[in-house]
């Protein structure tokens, strides 16, 4: 059958490409470095070489995939490596209902996850599927009791949201009610808006009828821009907040003069040279960034990040993870899995963790700062 | 052995048999990977009915699929307490959410539909392109449905004792309901609701003239398309136990069109091969393209776009087109029918000499242009009447007004003593009225024998259901062993089981014949019937028309060919320039100074 | 909500409707000419856009690269065509000037630091880089289809959208971009405030249809092109080639595409996916204008963005839902003026 060769040819090909090396650890990674979400997922997918290669003296391998996006994908993604590779940990997904779509299949197949996403929900209410989940980001709500603590410092009685019509948005409206309600906030006003839109003139006349002292905006990335372009532009005067999702260089560059005096909680990565110099996690971030900016010649966006430290936790798991099997054995995830959970005092590029069976994800409020803008810089909010 | 062969039990044997022998050989992972090329062959093989066979396209196919996944996820971890009332009967049940998702695909489906079948083409992809995209956001917004997080922790599928919980037990489930559909699909299309749907690509007008509804032929396309999509949508909530918005979007609804296209739209295998090739290619992209660019990037979704692209340039009947034709011909045969018992029922005739089709002062206007200027004419049973002029002498516009595909702008049309005023084309070809067209409007892909056998649709009762059942078989024998009588009437007796688009020209003509003779009809309307037939054929026809009219048939015909009509009609009526220039025995028209000016100072 | 708030909201929603009017012309003459729905105009915009974002930003114009290679792949086409048509080698002029600059814009693209350059160079350059993608997607996608039924006419424009967005991707990245606006003033309007950016929008708006309404009742090309619109035969009779009026409408269309992106693009944040959703309501537009109207077109369009603004105004979780489900009273109403039987084609 001579039709069947170039199929049969390209077949090998594809399993040649695809067969790892033999020796050492293997690390899956699932991004969404296309789709809707690709502006979280690319950083990510763009720091895998820069992850850590060897640990306990195994070499480490990165098995790189893209969900684009697509829940069903993150499934197939996790099966290949999982059935197919017989990786010892994956890092990923991206998006929140992405990983919790996984949860459960990690959970089933002992395979130790460490999550880069914001919601709280991968890892809490803690139960037997969850505790195979790591977190690398902080809590969306220690994020968000940051900023609600400031509202009040500050005076603001009432608050408006205008969030993502995505995952990324709903959480951010639950947990800023909670803060809220918790520190005896009303939350006037919750506007959504999708990322292409071109106009977001409605919804911030809808807030500004409302006149809230203040406004949380929740949107990953660049969408974040222009909801409060558009507050300051339909004569909004209160104090404008925003989440980590706006911490990055892009936010500044798009906003402009708009976005002056915004406040918002990220991680010290923004502003390292405000950060002193015996904070250890400062020189973590110079030098990822250094890298990260030598490969692809711009600065990362802290998504990328919270992979770099899912690679720096397990750099540190590994080892004693080595003491209870050899890599590719349901003891080493096993071992992987309990070291994991015994972090103790390991530093990111984003901060400090300290895993506990309770607290997967490992942060205190150390690793966050409040930032603000100005002069068109971020800077460390005294 | 040959009709073992052909039989669909030894199919389905055969089937079960590679899934088998494909479950012991795959791992667990490229078994997952099967489950997803079955759940996306059966939102595949709706779109292959819809596209390929019915000739309309959605977009929004995934979004039946969401209805089908959300609804088996909300039944299945919702307590009782909090759904809707109505809903808490069906809590926890899967084949309660399975029930909901049908039920609430059907209502979607038709609203959509409604809305969009009676209009062109155009308007139902859009219509769903739009749909598609308010049905994202209404699952992402929705409180029940989890909001875009979606809804986690959906059980293990427990059915009938059986507990489906890992990729092997579920790919029977899955594959079991691929082939049941297979199945269902390839019945529905050998029935006589399917070529209704398939007789929807001869243009809507040709359909309606045989008597078929062909906003309901659509109808029942779109509707089980979605159905099999909803259905998959409850697979897909049980394998994945998890179910968000993201995969339910417009992206996804434009992958499963793509699948169809490369598989091949108007194959049914070519959704099982579309979706397998789109589902493994993709995996595979996903590992070379980073390797082929060095970086990472859309690239998939390039080269999809770009394949599609030279798939329809270049061969539009996708890889399923393709395999056929290395198929050798032989191996194709015709599925052995059952022989008929007893026949259709036949019509009341008139009585001979009794005027069944009338015209009375006629006239169409086009704006300023009048075609049809007071024209009158009758013909009754027994009788030939030939309609001649020269060309653009608004012949084909009082055609389509006897048969009520025009309404003239003042006088009318009588049919049985009836006014058609109002009536449709279907209603006239159910009450007698068949007729042929100027340009064939045959069904290319279809059998001559099937396509004969649309013209016998307002013969039968039989739906959708009875035929995707089987349960139509009696009726079917009867309504093909009349369409292969009236085509060995016109001498195609040996053709039956060859694709109309092979035949000749002429033979096309004989095929309408045949077709509109199926209708059991009381008056034949032959628009130029003796066109491309040679003069052998020329005078078997004028001799069927002649048998037909003793028995009492009434025959109008429109015709070129001086000869045949001279030789055959009983009366002739002359128009030009829209009017009456003469009516009469064909040996007054011979002679008559009007038509001879009309037909030969025209000439020079 | 106050008159202030409603004045605010209709501004708004004129400012929208606008560009989609805008769209909805390009697609209905797309359309009405070679039977296209061309669901990748949105493209056009927002690549036009984008491309703005990169030279302000100082960053090269990567596009030149897509229009270079569709170029060359015209080229050959046109060269393989000839040569069965003629049975000698020749080249083709047009294809050999649209690949000449091809090569131009890819060689200023990727050399001429644009940001240090005036806005009307900016915008200029950005123009002569897109408006070709349209007759060279012409060209390449649906020139050797051109007699194929809508519907698959419909499948290759769809599937033309997925591979430039897969491109936009790689050459534009996934963050949003957004540029200068052409001047920083506002205006006071009784109680509302309006940044002049938007006049500029509802302004160059209204410039291009009038100038498109001049084109069609004045100039040659345009006659041939409504001729083309109105009998596709009858206009090859009289020497209008079809190619011909594709290659002119999708230049159009193009054209009006990148006009809409670069006035657009400092009032809002443009993404490689935005265009998709700014033209499905160009096409709502057209559907109202049921494919054939120009002004019933425009008005929907119109009547969209105000829909859109006034939506999110009460409920702006559920705009899109509201948005496209106001599509279907529409397509009812044309439903039940359809006649029964209608032939196809």
């Amino acid at each position: 059958m001579p039709a069947m060769r170039p199929l049969a040819l390209s077949l090998a090909l594809a399993v040649a490409l695809v067969s790892p090396a033999l020796a050492g650890v293997k690390i899956g990674v699932v991004t969404s470095a296309s789709g809707p979400i690709a502006l979280v997922g690319i950083p990510q997918k763009n720091t895998v070489p820069l992850l850590p290669k060897t640990a306990g003296g195994e070499t480490i391998e990165y098995i790189s995939l893209d969900d684009a996006s697509d829940p069903t994908a993150t499934v197939t993604a996790f099966k290949k490596l999982v059935l197919e590779d017989k990786v010892d940990a994956i890092i990923g997904p991206s998006g929140s209902p992405n990983a919790l779509g996984v949860i459960g299949f990690a959970a089933e197949n002992g395979v130790p996850m460490l999550a880069p996403v914001g919601s709280a929900s991968a890892v809490l209410p803690m139960d037997a599927k969850k505790k195979w989940v790591f977190k690398t980001t902080q809590n969306d709500g220690l994020v968000a009791d940051l900023l609600v603590s400031h509202m009040v410092k500050t005076g603001v009685k009432t608050v408006g949201f205008i969030g993502t019509s995505d995952a990324y948005g709903d959480t951010w409206a639950k947990v800023l009610k909670d803060a809220a309600k918790a520190k005896g906030i009303a939350v006037v006003a919750e506007e959504r808006f999708t990322r292409q839109d071109t106009s977001l003139m409605a919804q911030g006349l809808k807030i500004t009828s409302k006149s809230p002292d203040a406004v949380l905006i929740g949107a990953p990335g660049s969408s974040s821009v222009l909801p409060e372009t558009t507050l300051v532009d339909v004569g909004y005067h209160g104090k404008i907040y925003q989440t980590h999702g706006a911490a990055l260089q892009e936010f500044l560059k798009l906003g402009g003069r708009k976005v002056e005096g915004t406040i918002l909680a990220g991680s010290g990565m923004l502003v390292l040279d405000e950060i002193p110099d015996w904070n250890p996690a400062k020189k973590i971030a110079v030098d990822y960034i250094a890298a990260y900016q030598k490969l692809y010649g711009v600065k990362p966006a802290t998504f990328g990040a919270n992979v770099l430290d899912a690679g720096l936790l397990l750099e540190q798991a590994i080892p004693d993870a080595l003491k209870q099997g050899k890599p590719g054995t349901p003891e080493f995830r096993a071992g992987l899995r309990d070291a994991l959970e015994a972090t103790k005092e390991l530093v990111g590029a984003q901060g400090v963790y300290n895993m506990t069976p309770e607290d997967h994800s490992g942060f205190d409020v150390r690793g966050l700062e409040l930032l603000t803008v100005s002069g068109g810089q971020f800077h460390l909010l005294k | 052995m040959r009709r073992l062969l052909a039989s669909p039990v030894t199919g389905i044997a055969a089937a079960v048999a590679a899934l088998g022998l494909m479950s012991a050989l795959l791992t667990p992972y490229q078994l997952t990977l099967a489950n997803n090329i079955g759940l996306a062959s059966l939102t595949v093989l709706g779109l292959v009915l819809l596209t390929g066979v019915a000739g309309m396209t959605s977009f929004g196919q995934a979004a039946f699929v969401g209805v089908g996944a959300y609804s088996a996820a909300v039944i299945a971890t919702v307590p009782a307490a909090n759904l809707p009332p109505g809903l808490s009967l069906l809590a926890g049940s899967p084949l309660g959410g399975l029930l909901l998702g049908l039920v609430a695909t059907v209502i979607v489906a038709s609203v959509l539909g409604a809305v969009t079948l009676r209009l062109s083409g155009h308007y139902l992809p859009l219509g769903t392109i739009a749909w598609g995209l308010s049905f994202y956001y209404l699952f992402g917004t929705t409180e029940l449905f989890g909001g875009f997080g979606g809804i986690s922790d959906i059980p293990a599928l427990h059915l009938a004792g059986l507990t489906f919980s890992d990729a092997a037990s579920l790919y029977w489930l899955i594959w079991g309901a691929v082939i049941l559909a297979v199945l269902v699909t390839a019945n529905l299309l050998d029935s006589r609701s399917g070529r209704a749907i398939r007789s929807l690509r001869g243009g809507q007008l040709m359909a309606e003239s045989m008597g078929v509804n062909t906003f309901s032929a659509k109808m029942t396309a779109f509707l089980v398309a979605a159905l099999f999509a909803a259905v998959a949508g409850w697979l897909y909530a049980y394998t994945q136990r998890f179910v968000a918005a993201a995969p339910f979007g417009t992206q996804a609804g434009i992958d499963f069109l793509f699948m169809a296209l490369i598989g091949g739209v108007n194959r049914v295998p070519g959704a099982i091969i579309g979706a397998g090739v789109v589902v493994v290619l993709r995996e595979w992209l996903q590992d070379v393209l980073p390797h082929l660019f060095g970086r990472t990037g859309n690239f998939e979704t390039i080269v999809f776009g770009l394949a599609i692209v030279v798939i329809l340039q270049k061969t539009p009947t996708g890889i399923a087109g393709a395999l056929a034709r290395l198929v050798p011909k032989r191996l194709w045969r015709p599925q052995a029918r059952r022989r008929a018992v007893g026949e259709l029922p036949r019509r009341y005739m008139p009585l001979p000499g009794e005027v069944v089709l009338e015209a009375d002062s006629i006239t169409r206007r086009f704006g300023g242009l009048v075609a049809n200027n007071e024209v009158s004419l009758s013909v009754a049973s027994g009788e030939i009447l030939a309609l001649i002029g020269p060309n653009g002498a608004g012949k084909s516009t009082l055609f389509n007004q006897l048969s009520a595909v025009d309404r003239p702008t003042s006088g009318e049309v009588r049919f049985l003593g009836r006014r058609i005023h109002g009536l449709t084309a279907r209603s006239l070809a159910a009450n007698g009225l068949a007729r042929t067209f100027q340009h064939v409007r045959l069904i290319r892909g279809m059998s001559v024998l099937e396509n004969a056998a649309v013209g016998a649709h307002t013969r039968g009762r039989n739906g959708v259901l009875a035929s995707m059942l089987r349960l139509d078989r009696a009726e079917e024998a009867r309504l093909l062993a009349e369409a292969a009588h009236q085509l060995s009437r016109v001498g195609l007796g040996d053709q039956l089981a060859i694709k109309a688009g092979s035949l000749a020209l002429g033979q096309h003509r004989l095929v309408e014949i045949a077709r509109a003779l199926a209708s059991d009809p009381c008056v034949l309307l032959l628009d130029e019937p003796a066109a491309g037939l040679r003069f052998q054929e020329k005078q078997a026809l004028a001799r069927l028309l002649r048998q037909l009219k003793a028995e009492g048939m009434a025959i109008l015909l429109v015709e070129h060919d001086m000869d045949f009509v001279m030789g055959l009609a009983d009366r002739i009526v002359v128009i030009d320039f829209g009017e009456t220039i003469a009516a009469g025995t064909p040996e007054e028209i011979r002679v008559n100074p009007a038509v001879i000016e009309a037909y030969l100072g025209g000439a020079e | 909500m106050n008159g202030q708030i409603a004045l605010m909201l209709g501004q708004d929603g004129m400012t929208s409707g606008a560009i989609y009017a805008l769209l909805a012309l390009s697609i209905i003459l797309v359309f009405s000419v070679t039977r296209i729905l061309l669901v990748p105009q949105g493209e056009f915009v927002t690549f036009s856009a984008l491309t703005m974002a990169a030279m302000q930003s100082g960053r090269p114009v990567r596009l030149g690269v897509l229009v270079f290679g569709l170029a060359l792949v015209a080229l050959a086409m046109d060269i393989v065509a000839e040569r069965q048509r003629h049975r000698r080698w020749t080249v083709p002029r047009t294809s050999l000037a649209l690949a000449a600059h091809g090569l131009f814009v890819v060689g200023l693209g990727l050399s001429v630091p644009f940001d240090h350059l005036g806005l009307l160079v900016q915008i200029g350059f950005a123009l002569l880089t897109v408006v070709p993608l349209g007759p060279l997607i012409y060209r390449v996608f649906f020139q050797p289809i051109a007699s194929a039924p809508s519907l698959v006419l419909l499948m290759v424009a769809i599937a033309v959208h997925v591979a430039l967005i897969g491109g936009g991707l790689l050459i534009f990245g996934p963050e949003g971009a957004r540029t200068e606006p052409f001047s920083d003033s506002v205006v006071q309007l009784g109680p509302a405030i309006i940044a002049s950016q938007t006049l500029w929008v509802i302004g160059v708006s209204a410039a291009l249809t009038v100038a498109l309404w001049l084109f069609f009742e004045t100039s040659l090309w345009g006659k041939a092109l409504r001729a083309a619109a109105f009998n596709r035969l009858g206009a090859e009779l009289v020497g209008i080639s079809p190619v011909f009026a594709g290659r002119t409408s999708m230049t159009l269309a193009a054209l009006i595409g990148a006009v809409s992106g670069i006035v657009v693009a400092p009032i809002t944040t443009i993404y490689y996916d935005s265009g998709f959703l700014i033209s499905l309501k160009g096409f709502v537009g057209a559907i109202i204008g049921a494919m054939s109207s120009y002004p019933v077109a425009a008005l929907g369009a119109l009547m969209v963005g105000q829909a859109e603004s006034f939506s999110t105004f009460w409920a702006s979780s559920y705009k899109e839902i509201i948005v496209f489900t106001l599509l279907l009273p529409v397509l009812l109403w044309r439903s039940l003026r359809q006649p029964s039987v209608g032939d196809d084609e």
